[in-house]
């Protein structure tokens, strides 16, 4: 296994709020859906990223890790990191 | 009121070769003891400790060993000094499957430092203190 950095502990991220509405569908059942408002809050979570690499690519990967919150445990290098975060 | 703390991540090193161990709440003299007699045991070459806050120390052997070693050695560890705190953490590790030293501050605990060294430390326990410096320039920067 090579050398990783593990990245952990709260992050705090501003998320676009979700609000609930309710249609009557064409068979009488009153369905409930999601919609993204425009309104953000902010959100605090734990996770966990763990990178590995080189010196330039762990660093840029460490910056954009405090802006965007983990999905549980994540382990990824820290180039493909840099280039593809969203995913 | 509740008053908002701003969190910051912790950075951490991660690897499978290299033998540590988190000591929480042991004096310094028993956690000497303890690493010695690991390393005599192992042939493990040589430590350092480092303090992460009060009576609470991190120990990374010089050896290199494969993940099974690494795990034996934790076992026995954790077996022999019958430490609550070093069981749980072992136990976190073998999930993982890597163990995880931290390297930066957390919270109000300032990084972890050197105290005290024993032994060859030409190896792991090089490769460790070279990421921690990356580590640290990163922190740095950031």
């Amino acid at each position: 296994m090579v050398r990783q950095i593990a990245v952990y502990g709260s992050y705090r991220a501003r998320l676009p709020v979700r609000q609930r509405y309710w249609k009557k569908r064409a068979d009488g059942v009153r369905q409930r859906y999601w919609k993204q408002t425009k309104r953000k809050k902010t959100v605090e979570a734990s996770g966990r990223y763990e990178f590995s690499g080189k010196g330039k690519d762990l660093y840029k990967a460490v910056v954009k890790a405090h802006r965007i919150v983990p999905k549980g445990f994540v382990t990824v290098s820290a180039e493909k990191f840099v280039e593809q975060s969203e995913q | 009121m509740r008053r908002k703390s701003c969190p910051r991540p912790i950075l951490g090193y991660t690897d499978t070769e290299t033998v540590k161990l988190d000591l929480d709440n042991m004096p310094f003299k028993r956690v000497k003891y303890w690493a010695s007699r690991i390393s005599s045991w192992f042939r493990l070459r040589g430590f350092i400790v480092l303090k992460s806050s009060n009576n609470r120390y991190h120990v990374v052997f010089d050896r290199t060993v494969s993940w099974s070693m690494n795990v034996k050695i934790m076992g026995w560890a954790c077996l022999l000094t019958k430490h609550k705190g070093l069981t749980g953490w072992f136990i976190l590790q073998c999930i993982k499957q890597g163990s995880t030293l931290r390297v930066s501050p957390k919270r109000e605990k300032p990084a972890p430092r050197v105290v005290y060294r024993y032994g060859m430390q030409g190896e792991q326990v090089r490769d460790f203190l070279n990421y921690r410096k990356l580590l640290r320039s990163i922190l740095s920067r950031i």
